[in-house]
């Protein structure tokens, strides 16, 4: 327990679930004021903290002292612990050694190293043209749909999917189920038994996607499932939240939307921004000081657990200028939107893409597209179990 | 300036080489892949910045020479 110099004790807070993508909660402002890092009452009835200064963040997601273990995930809402999903004493053994979220060091790098072929940014470039297809089809969709429509539903939801498949090597004639496994909530041992059954099918048909390469590599059964399991829920939802924000915070600032018209040069900052500005993680998965750290003025104890607020270190004033302002021209490179340190999204290259042709594509297709309603412009449930905004429904009509 | 990477730590997250595609580029693998030890003075800020981005801190820059 922390204490003032008076003695008395200080209680530690709770996640403040009054903000919105485009309005954090100004709790985490008030936190960040008052100092790096602050007591963090979890929900699972723990106590630990939670940064919220730029500078301290990064120190903390890039110190090897800081273990993934215990797996703790602020804004589980059960507390005591959930209750844990079925899972078969197959998948149950896997995923003790398999899981890359919440592996450290060489155990983690010995994974991270078999995807990284696929995620970097020649890679990425060499996939730009598909991803620009599945885009364009969308766009096509939407047109199909009609105004008003759904950016999510009909947009972005569905690219992120299509991409993630297209990224991994998931067979087409497997989307629909895909979409019914991922998209939705699902019991994780059914989507264990499809990651299963789509690698069994790819061991005898093997190309040039991640799946592949998980088979390809020295990993051992168990791994390679779990592993792949990882890869189908990691990132999709995030991709499609972030494709749905980011045009979201456009059209509530026409300045900016009418500036990135003007001069499409201007979109690979504008992706940065919309990382910076549209944050999804209120925290990250909590780190636990493996040892007494100190970083600065702040001291974490061996066993303690430590989160990181990438939503409250990109509104950092110290860090960014005025930043709650949406500017599309700031350098807003060293965000923390993709995480940062070993364990920084592995899929950012890809993503950057994503969006830029999503966002791109969408405002050439419809030069009047106006904001109806967005439901995220109130405050939404977390998406469980991690402690991040959800995206909800943005209408848009068009004429 | 000098610059060295740490190969063996590098996890590809590939900020080099979007920030300063003159100096770096990633492999086959993924892994970062230097261009060019001894960048010219226009490449020398966005040199710093891929350094300072890095999420696995393996590119260093030495100013000294």
């Amino acid at each position: 327990m922390t204490t003032t110099p008076t003695g008395c004790p200080v209680h530690p807070r709770v996640l403040p679930t009054d903000g919105t993508p485009l309005e954090p909660s100004p709790v985490l402002g008030e936190w960040r004021e008052e100092g790096p890092a602050t007591p963090l009452h979890y929900t699972d009835g723990h106590d630990g903290w939670i940064v919220t200064r730029h500078e301290l963040a990064r120190r903390v997601l890039e110190d090897p002292r800081f273990s993934q273990q215990p797996q703790r995930i602020p804004g589980e809402t059960i507390p005591g612990g959930p209750e844990l999903p079925y899972l078969d004493d197959e998948a149950l053994a896997s995923k003790r050694v398999a899981n890359l979220l919440f592996l450290d060091g060489e155990a983690h790098s010995r994974v991270r190293r078999i995807l990284m072929a696929r995620f970097s940014v020649r890679a990425g470039r060499s996939q730009q043209p598909a991803i620009a297809a599945i885009v364009a089809r969308q766009v096509a969709h939407l047109l199909t749909v009609g105004s008003p429509a759904d950016l999510m539903a009909e947009f972005a939801a569905p690219i992120s999917a299509a991409v993630h498949r297209l990224i991994l090597g998931i067979p087409d004639a497997r989307a629909d189920e895909f979409a019914r496994l991922f998209l939705s909530e699902a019991p994780v041992q059914d989507r264990v038994l499809f990651a299963r059954a789509v690698i069994e099918q790819k061991r005898t048909d093997l190309d040039e996607d991640v799946l592949s390469d998980l088979i390809r590599s020295d990993l051992s059964a168990g791994e390679i499932d779990w592993v792949a399991l990882v890869l189908m829920i990691s990132g999709r939802d995030a991709a499609a939240y972030m494709m749905a924000t980011s045009l979201l915070a456009l059209l509530r600032h026409p300045d900016q939307l009418a500036a990135l018209r003007d001069d499409p040069d201007l979109m690979g900052g504008a992706v940065e921004e919309f990382m910076r500005y549209g944050t999804m993680f209120v925290a990250l998965f909590a780190r636990t000081a493996t040892e007494d750290v100190e970083l600065g003025d702040t001291r974490f104890a061996a066993g303690e657990s430590v989160s990181v607020s990438a939503v409250a270190a990109n509104r950092d004033p110290q860090r960014f200028e005025n930043p709650d302002e949406f500017d599309i021209t700031r350098d807003a490179f060293g965000h923390l939107g993709f995480g940062h340190g070993i364990h920084g999204c592995l899929g950012q290259q890809i993503a950057r893409i994503e969006i830029r042709e999503a966002v791109g594509q969408l405002l050439a297709a419809l030069p009047a597209v106006k904001l109806v309603s967005a439901e995220q412009l109130n405050p939404l449930p977390f998406a469980h179990p991690v402690a991040t905004y959800s995206a909800g429904s943005v209408i848009v009509e068009w004429s | 300036m000098r610059v060295n990477v740490d190969t063996a730590a590098c996890i590809g997250a590939g900020q080099c080489a979007l920030v300063a595609p003159d100096v770096f580029d990633q492999d086959d693998d993924g892994i970062v892949m230097l261009l060019n030890a001894a960048p010219s003075e226009p490449e020398h800020a966005a040199t710093r910045r891929a350094a300072a981005l890095c999420p696995a801190r393996v590119i260093v820059v030495d100013e000294s020479e």
